[in-house]
């Protein structure tokens, strides 16, 4: 089987994960997966952690992936993937590894089995598709789920604004590790999701990526504005996109300008409870605050970068705006013809 | 029997998610607002892509077929193109009036010639009377179609109005005359000094032609109602500037006397005579009914109808202005006029909508001027043509132009010989016409998603600084490199230009992208929507779907 | 030739001469000095292999698991605490039908925390789907680990080497440990039809749903009732080859003419042997079968061995707390399968490392009452320690 031919559909992607699976509509895990798969390729061995990509790509019997794929269990995708490398290493190939993991599967349960690959170096590229929830078990609060976010297990009530406590800071502790190369992306900025799968992909050794996918099931917000969503969560400060190598700071996107969080959380029905009452407001300031604390940690808004949340929305597509890129398939597809 | 361990890649394409969908988009070019309101109905979004891959001839060839006449237009036209632009809620407006005289003058410069869409000759012949924009726009039209055509015009040189009413440092001649000539190169005859009536008689056209198309124009200039009978120092802007294009001396010009003019109207032609006088070296008021543009008005339309570029380029050659101000009388000194006297201008027009300006008495004050020029309008002149002006479609005789037309600008004209052109063809095959007048679905800025879009600055063609020493033009065109970038400033407002967005977004693989374009596999798309929001131009409509 | 060699180093030995790609393992007593041998072969480039030093049990049963699917031959070993850490990664091991072999050092599981030897480790993960030997010795420790792998790639199966904590793993005996040509000759290279690569973009471990489920689990239990003939054969074979058998799934002692039967597992059946000896130097019609493979659980080849036995007594050293002896209970249900109601009586002892001792297991011998009515196994006797503080230098 010639595998970069698999998907007959579309002659200028793999399809690494292609149609027919189950996601909800306007799923950004299943964006984000499809974008990351394609940009490595059929030729790499995935393993995917327990969760909705799991759940949703493998359905009895029928399975979304064109690249070999194995699921084992919630907790231990990264140790799985270690012994895939190792396995590679010791029969002396190459083919790359990925790992696949939801933020249950990389902040919570997965986080030792993540820790133990790092630390031993695998070369290994680990993806968080992190959606700040248990999306596949029904909505419950992960210790990536922001604070005062609703959740049914952080729900609102007479004494409570939702989760009380705060998102698990989990690029920090990647990083820690003296970690070769660790990033935050969204599928907001597809050419710097891009930039980054492939500087990942040409470094050696462990390398993590967490990637923010909207829910529109889990965050309550409509089905079309998955992306819209998650460039907001750039656009005010509360998810930093930024690169750490070896634990130092080496990328930050910067904010072109700030928005307040707000028009970020409004569309949400996640944070609907926060709005219309005086301890809500709180909660809201507090939000704010923290956006704030992150822009000043990461200097967001005036970090010495040209790559700004502005340029990151365009391509050079003759400079009329729009995403065109070249995907590595579609040179090839020209090459042939 | 026994489930396999290992599942086949890929056997997810058996489940067909697209039976979750309760909406689905669709692509669907839009009419962008350039379009829309282009008098000429110019795709413009089209020529100015393929000017965007460089493709200079094909975006010429796509520009002219609907208008023959882009560096012309790309000169005087009054461009509401670029006003409707949606990219001036990201930056500024594209140039797209530049960019169509930068591909008019290479089409000139490089000789490029109009080529005939069909290739039979038609034996039904047209007569076209009014060698102006809109008949030269539906001769062309015709021509290209294989129809044997002839025009019939009464003065001494094509263009109409292009050529008698257009001061040459808003148009040079010889650019008029090489874009007519392209024209009639395809074979089209031309009888000048041919007026209808004497020439030629009305009974001739009817018998000689299957199809007779008036474009006349407006030649006659509006009379300015006056009590006094004395023509002496007063003239219409109409005349004004004919008499200036034939190369004649304006004589009371040239007194040292009469230094001073009062143009009335508030309307182009009356910013053109005004500019034109201070390249005749007086000095010049206009007397405008009308506000100024920009200002609050006290009613809904007072604006002043000139062009408000072409007001900006009057006051920085000096001209001045006076706005609601309605003549009062020609104040003379015997023969000779010294001023107008003038009041202000309470209500600009009646309640039906007429121009009838209401005067406050005691607000009245003197405008010094040894010449009046009004220019206050034109009207057709149907002289010689009475009754077939009369004549209906059936009857083979189609009316056209500025002379039936509420729009006087030269792209109406142009878009109503076009119509017109369509309608004869229609006619003459037998078959019903209905204009596509591009009501397609409208598209505003609010429907796309300019942040994908990078802020770029306008580029302009140079000014020319001693624009006042004479008549040469005041803009220089686009330089290559500058129409090259300004052509990829156009958004492309409702029209896919393969930016990737919806291919890169679809969280189904739903989006299957070819050499060409893309499409939608409806097997698998749930109707999320994203392609659509996510869409930079909102050329993809979501559709509610019925069960 | 013959080593002195300790149960661990033993096994390592063996594990070497198997050629595994990769070994993964937590340390935990009494396991250590397996993978610490393990560790020190391949930094000495003895052992051609990826060591990864797992950051759990529960990480180093995931790492061989990913490593067996990437079609490497893996080893791991652990006990206790350690194995019961591993359970989800067992179970997903056995359901994906990868082939790893692991040692388990037999130790009692907590509370009370406890290193001494028990079998209530591996018995507590019996049904996750992996054949389970229990070796006697440390030759037959060698030997099996170097059958196992053959069992396990051949029945797609993973099989767990059950070997006593400290009673093994810590005791030097006389081992023969094979030559590697043998080895090569009687295991041939790894070769895992579903391996991960490329060329072969499968999908392993994808969801499933009512309608299929029972199915793979229905799959799992044909394979793993086919093992048995398998195990046997491989046994046969390794005799054969290497001179040395071990029962295949039972060993038999004096059941000729035995009318009282001791069945065991594990390394405590040398001392039954010897106490079998003595009670038929006696004139005792007694013997003994020791329980090798527990999973294939070989209940016919049990029941034939027991046609005709008047008293069957099963010394078991795990519990299952609220029911009793796990094995006893099996047996039962074999023979009443069988239509064979020959009471089994359930004795069970050597809990957490206490001592079955000649004379412990000579009072097991004895037709004892049961405490209470109603229950159905009986504690065996204390030995009775004449210094207690010896144990310390087990330790």
């Amino acid at each position: 089987m010639k595998t970069n031919a698999m998907d007959k559909r579309d002659a200028f992607r793999h399809n690494v994960l292609t149609s027919g699976h189950r996601a909800c509509s306007g799923c950004g895990e299943a964006m984000a997966a499809r974008m990351v798969s394609d940009l490595i390729g059929p030729d790499a061995i995935y393993i995917n952690a327990t969760g909705c990509l799991q759940v949703f790509t493998t359905h009895n019997q029928q399975s979304a992936w064109q690249a070999p794929w194995i699921h084992s269990v919630f907790a231990n995708a990264a140790a799985v993937a270690s012994g895939v490398e190792a396995a590679l290493r010791a029969k002396g190939k190459g083919t790359p590894v990925v790992v696949q993991a939801g933020d249950g599967g990389t902040f919570d349960i997965g986080l030792q089995c993540l820790s133990g690959m790092i630390e031993r170096g695998h070369d290994v590229l680990f993806v968080c598709y992190d959606n700040e929830a248990y999306m596949n078990t029904g909505v419950q609060r992960s210790s990536s789920t922001p604070h005062a976010v609703r959740t049914t297990t952080s729900p609102p009530g007479r004494l409570s604004q939702g989760k009380h406590h705060l998102k698990k800071d989990v690029i920090s502790i990647i990083a820690a590790h003296h970690m070769p190369y660790a990033a935050t992306a969204t599928i907001a900025y597809f050419p710097d999701l891009k930039a980054k799968v492939e500087k990942a992909m040409r470094i050696k050794g462990p390398r993590f990526l967490q990637i923010l996918s909207p829910c529109p099931l889990g965050w309550a917000h409509d089905s079309a504005l998955s992306v819209t969503v998650s460039r907001l969560a750039v656009e005010t400060g509360l998810f930093p996109l930024v690169e750490l190598e070896h634990g130092e700071l080496t990328g930050v996107m910067r904010l072109a300008e700030q928005k307040p969080v707000e028009e970020y959380l409004r569309p949400q029905g996640r944070f609907k409870h926060l709005f219309g009452s005086k301890t809500g407001a709180v909660e809201l300031r507090h939000l704010q605050a923290l956006a704030d604390a992150r822009i000043r940690h990461y200097d967001l808004l005036d970090a010495d970068t040209q790559w700004d949340t502005e340029r990151a929305m365009q391509s050079a597509r003759h400079g009329r705006g729009g995403y065109a890129s070249s995907m590595p398939t579609s040179e090839a597809v020209k090459n042939d013809a | 029997m026994t489930p396999e361990l290992d599942i086949e890649p890929g056997s997810s394409h058996a489940y067909h998610t697209g039976d979750w969908r309760t909406r689905q988009p669709v692509y669907r070019n839009k009419w962008p607002p350039c379009s829309q309101t282009c008098p000429a109905s110019e795709d413009i979004q089209a020529w100015l892509a393929l000017a965007t891959e460089q493709q200079w001839q094909a975006a010429w060839r796509k520009l002219t077929e609907r208008n023959p006449f882009p560096a012309t237009m790309g000169r005087i036209c009054y461009h509401p193109c670029e006003s409707a632009c949606n990219r001036k809620h990201l930056d500024s407006a594209v140039n797209i009036h530049a960019m169509e005289r930068y591909l008019g003058d290479r089409a000139i410069t490089r000789g490029w010639k109009h080529k005939a869409v069909c290739d039979t000759p038609q034996t039904q012949r047209v007569a076209i009377v009014g060698a102006g924009p809109a008949g030269l726009s539906c001769a062309f039209q015709l021509a290209r179609q294989g129809y044997p055509v002839t025009i019939f015009d009464a003065q001494a040189a094509p263009g109409g109005t292009l050529y008698s009413a257009i001061p040459d440092y808003r148009l040079p001649k010889s650019v008029l005359a090489k874009e007519i000539n392209a024209i009639l190169a395809l074979g089209i005859e031309l009888r000048l000094n041919s007026r209808v009536g004497k020439e030629i008689s009305e009974s001739d056209l009817r018998d000689q032609f299957d199809a007779v198309f008036l474009a006349i124009g407006t030649q006659r200039p509006r009379q300015y109602l006056t009590k006094e009978s004395s023509k002496h120092s007063v003239m219409s802007g109409l005349e004004f500037l004919h008499r200036l294009n034939r190369g004649e001396q304006i004589a009371l010009l040239s007194k040292r006397k009469s230094k001073q003019v009062a143009v009335v109207g508030g309307g182009n032609t009356a910013i053109d005579v005004a500019r034109c006088v201070r390249r005749l070296g007086a000095e010049v008021t206009v007397i405008c009914a009308q506000d100024s543009h920009g200002n609050h008005h006290r009613e809904l339309g007072t604006e002043m109808p000139a062009s408000r570029q072409e007001v900006i380029e009057a006051e920085t050659e000096g001209v001045q202005l006076i706005y609601r101000a309605g003549v009062c009388r020609l104040v003379r000194s015997g023969e000779h006029l010294s001023g107008i006297e003038v009041a202000h201008v309470d209500q600009v027009y009646d309640r039906h909508g007429n121009f009838n300006p209401v005067l406050f008495d005691g607000t009245e004050e003197f405008v010094p001027a040894g010449l009046a020029i009004f220019a206050i309008g034109q009207e057709a002149d149907w002289q010689g043509l009475e009754r077939l002006s009369q004549a209906t479609e059936s009857e083979g005789v189609w009316l056209g132009g500025d002379a039936v037309s509420k729009s006087k600008l030269a792209a109406t004209a142009v878009g109503s010989g076009y119509q017109a052109a369509m309608s004869i063809m229609a006619r003459l095959k037998g078959e019903s016409f209905v204009f596509d007048d591009h009501k397609k679905a409208q598209i505003t800025f609010r429907q796309m998603q300019l942040h994908y879009y990078p802020k770029q600055p306008r580029h302009e063609g140079e000014t020319n600084e001693q624009r006042l020493d004479g008549f040469n033009e005041v803009v220089t065109g686009l330089a290559d490199d500058d129409a090259a970038h300004e052509a990829r400033r156009c958004l492309s407002c409702g029209v896919c230009f393969r930016c990737d967005n919806c291919w890169h977004f679809c969280p189904d693989a739903a989006v299957i992208k070819t050499t060409a374009d893309y499409e939608i596999d409806y097997n698998y798309c749930k109707g999320c929507g994203i392609c659509a929001q996510e869409c930079p131009c909102g050329h993809i409509d979501m559709e509610r779907l019925n069960d | 030739m013959k080593k002195l060699l300790e149960g661990s180093q033993a096994v390592a030995e063996a594990v070497r001469l198997c050629r595994p790609q990769v070994v993964a393992a937590y340390p935990i007593t009494p396991q250590t000095h397996i993978i610490e041998r393990l560790a020190q072969q391949v930094a000495n480039g003895e052992l051609e292999a990826e060591f990864i030093n797992a950051e759990s049990e529960f990480g180093a049963a995931s790492i061989v698991l990913g490593a067996v699917a990437a079609g490497a031959r893996a080893f791991t070993a652990t006990a206790s605490q350690g194995l019961l850490l591993m359970t989800e990664v067992l179970y997903n091991i056995a359901g994906l039908r990868l082939p790893v072999v692991m040692v388990c050092a037999n130790r009692a599981v907590g509370a009370p925390i406890n290193i001494f030897s028990d079998h209530q480790d591996s018995m507590a993960v019996r049904d996750a789907g992996w054949i389970q030997l229990y070796v006697e010795s440390n030759q037959e420790a060698v030997d099996t680990l170097i059958q196992a792998y053959r069992i396990a790639e051949v029945c797609g199966l993973p099989v767990m080497v059950c070997m006593d904590g400290f009673l093994l793993t810590h005791t030097f005996e006389p081992v023969d440990l094979p030559t590697q040509v043998m080895v090569d000759n009687f295991l041939p290279p790894f070769h895992f039809s579903r391996t991960l690569a490329p060329s072969r973009p499968m999908t392993l471990g994808g969801g499933s749903e009512p309608e299929n489920y029972q199915e793979f689990r229905m799959a799992q239990f044909e394979a793993m009732e086919n093992a048995r003939a398998v195990i046997e054969a491989f046994d046969a074979e390794f005799d054969d080859q290497f001179g040395r058998a071990h029962g295949g799934l039972l060993q038999a002692y004096r059941l000729h003419g035995a009318q009282t039967v001791l069945l065991g597992m594990g390394s405590l059946m040398g001392a039954v042997r010897d106490v079998v000896d003595k009670l038929r130097d006696q004139g005792q019609a007694v013997g003994a079968l020791r329980l090798r493979c527990f999973r294939p659980f070989p209940a016919q080849a049990l029941t034939q061995y027991l046609s005709g036995v008047q008293r069957i007594v099963v010394l078991e050293k795990a519990i299952s707390i609220g029911a009793g002896g796990i094995v006893a209970a099996e047996l039962r249900a074999a023979l009443h399968q069988a239509g064979n109601m020959t009471p089994v009586e359930s004795v069970i002892g050597g809990l957490g490392g206490r001592d079955l001792t000649p004379e412990v297991i000579e009072t097991v011998f004895q037709e004892t009452p049961l405490n209470e009515k109603g229950a159905t196994f009986r504690f065996a006797p204390n030995h009775v320690m004449p210094d207690e503080t010896d144990r310390g230098d087990c330790l």
